[in-house]
């Protein structure tokens, strides 16, 4: 008994960098909204003809949408997803947003090996992945969560380490910072709800494959 | 308020209170299904709500043991509160039931706990309702049980819901043809079971396969949709295994069909269950509108041989909490706390009073005595607060 065809596709948007890269991945694929912008007041907009309804949220809480549900899929760095912890599934890697998780230290400081940092101070806005992390190399440390401008925590003698993403690696070197371990890659992921994912299947494996043959075609347009 | 009774009004992390109203519904579906299942024969057990750490851990408890609530006895003997009542009931028939006469088919509702995050309708201690089928390994018993479960939802109410139905020997028959090492087989399982396609894909992109049976790994999960999906499964069904699988489903199906409940059924054959338990077919049901299923079962044959007394076994579990969250959601809910008659009576009239309230009480009626005389006035005004239907005032 399915009742999904007349059913809205619920589709939770990340505000911020990658906000302006999925709005223009949907639209390619078919789908948009009037007045999509993560400026707008509006956090819920509808395009009725298509059935479509997008939520825009802060970053971190994409995760927690979909897994409960309020969402029916999203677009989510992998960084976060994985942080969140949230159980969704990953349909497609969407090769933008691409960055990494690493950990890094002020250049003056290094020490010779990674667990002669064992039992310091690390600031980081993913205390899960580091905690993970640092457990899989037998270390203990002692994590401080920041929100955001991680890297003030060795300049102000908050931390003696930092574990933050990295694009392009000039924030580090600005601040003095070298990386010494690269933890995990990470890009925009599209994230499914495990129900949806069933009962608007059609829907949603239909937009996977487009998505698929968009990014496809994007990447042979580069070569 | 005191500073130090505010602590104690507190509820553990992931409990719920039912106030009434909230358990008079509960109550109605657990009778309800009770009920369907007695007419379908299944017979009540009661277990107990703790158990050795080691029973409800056996064969594959490596993956629950963290969201166990767990704690220690007089002998310092690791205890846990039981976190699904298929690995007692299975304790039970290898042990005090060894010798029953096969089929066993039980049924029971029961409070479970799993340290969990919790949300609607799921909780740490939350509440199922299911049956266990011991002793034929047969497509009638699965299709037997998937039309139960189908019937308990109808029976509460519920009329829009899904059935995915699986076969993990489906991919098993698959994953033995591919020669893969354990680690990439766990890999593969473990991407499977999470549907993190990407993870699928990097992994079968790293083997050395033919693209044809990376095309058929990476299909794997997409094998969703009704009876159709079937014919397109047998196309990459590449051995005895797994085309035992799929016809193993067709069976299912058709003896569905013959229940009459065939339109709530689709095919998903990416597994939709824990590998390490289940053994064949495997199904869960979900509804529109909630995040996570309100029914999970499947085959089981290997538990009751890991208690050393093998037979192979198929059942459900329904959740209480989320069938009352969904039957909310569609408006099913017709609960009200029923409340027929208010017994008042003048003072010196407390013994013609209990007469007339015992008298209604065996009509069936739902009825209060005053806890004191009144007058006519305050009788009428309590009548109308706590909404009896009628009031019997005795002067």
């Amino acid at each position: 008994m399915q009742s999904s065809e007349n059913e809205y596709l619920t589709i939770a948007l990340p505000k911020g960098k990658l906000f302006p890269l999925a709005v223009d991945l949907f639209r390619e694929a078919g789908i948009s909204a009037d007045g999509l912008t993560d400026s707008s007041r509006k956090l819920v907009i509808t395009n009725e003809a298509q059935k479509v309804k997008f939520i825009i949220s802060k970053t971190a809480d994409v995760p927690t949408y979909v897994e409960y549900g309020a969402a029916d899929i999203g677009i989510i760095g992998k960084d976060v997803l994985v942080e969140s912890g949230q159980d969704v599934y990953e349909l497609l890697d969407l090769g933008f947003g691409k960055c990494h998780l690493m950990m890094a230290v002020p250049k003056d400081k290094k020490r010779d090996k990674l667990t002669d940092y064992t039992h310091t101070r690390v600031a980081t806005k993913f205390p899960h992945i580091a905690e993970k992390f640092f457990n899989e190399h037998g270390m203990q440390m002692e994590y401080i969560k920041l929100n955001g401008s991680i890297e003030l925590g060795p300049i102000v003698g908050l931390s003696e380490s930092i574990v933050d993403i990295v694009e392009t690696g000039t924030t580090l070197k600005e601040n003095n910072l070298e990386e010494i371990v690269h933890i995990m890659d990470a890009s925009a992921r599209l994230v499914a709800n495990r129900v949806s994912f069933r009962l608007k299947f059609d829907r949603i494996y239909s937009l996977t494959e487009k998505m698929k043959q968009i990014l496809t075609e994007r990447a042979e347009g580069n070569k | 308020m005191k500073p130090m009774l505010k602590n104690s009004l507190k509820i553990p992390y992931g409990t719920r209170d039912f106030l009434p109203l909230e358990a008079a519904c509960k109550r109605s579906i657990e009778s309800s299904l009770m009920n369907l299942f007695t007419k379908w024969g299944y017979d009540e057990i009661v277990t107990p709500s703790i158990e050795y750490l080691d029973t409800l851990t056996i064969g594959n408890g490596q993956a629950i043991e963290p969201h166990m609530f767990k704690f220690f006895d007089r002998q310092n003997r690791t205890l846990a509160l039981r976190h699904e009542m298929t690995t007692p009931i299975a304790r039970v028939v290898a042990s005090r039931m060894r010798d029953a006469v096969r089929p066993l088919k039980f049924s029971y509702v029961s409070n479970v706990f799993r340290y969990e995050q919790a949300q609607a309708g799921r909780q740490c201690e939350f509440y199922q309702a299911g049956v266990e089928f011991m002793g034929p390994s047969t497509a009638e018993a699965d299709a037997e049980i998937i039309a139960l479960a189908i019937q308990g939802l109808k029976q509460c109410g519920l009329e829009n819901f899904t059935v995915c139905i699986g076969q993990i020997e489906f991919i098993n028959g698959l994953m033995s043809e591919f020669n893969f090492s354990d680690e990439t087989q766990i890999n593969i399982r473990e991407a499977l079971e999470k549907r993190n396609l990407v993870k699928l894909h990097e992994i079968i992109e790293q083997t050395q396969l033919p693209e044809r049976s990376k095309k058929i790994l990476s299909s794997l999960p997409l094998l969703h949709g009704d009876k159709e999906i079937l014919k397109k499964a047998w196309d990459i069904a590449c051995n005895e295994q797994s085309r035992r699988a799929l016809d193993n489903l067709s069976a299912i199906y058709q003896l569905l069909e013959s229940y009459g409940v065939a339109e709530f059924v689709k095919f998903d054959l990416g597994v939709i269950r824990d590998f390490d338990y289940y053994t064949g077919m495997v199904f869960e049901i979900y509804t529109p509108e909630m995040g996570f299923p309100l029914c999970g079962g499947g085959r089981y044959d290997r538990m009751l041989s890991d208690f050393g007394a093998a037979c192979p076994s198929t059942g459900f579990a329904l959740g209480i909490e989320r069938i009352m969250l969904a039957v909310e959601r569609e408006g099913a809910s017709s609960e009200t706390l029923k409340k027929d008659c208010f017994v008042a009576y003048t003072p010196g009239k407390i013994k013609t009073a209990i007469e007339s309230a015992q008298r209604k009480r065996n009509e069936g009626l739902v009825v209060e005595l005053a806890p004191y005389a009144m007058t006519k006035e305050e009788a009428e005004a309590y009548q109308k607060e706590k909404k009896y239907a009628s009031l019997l005032y005795v002067e």
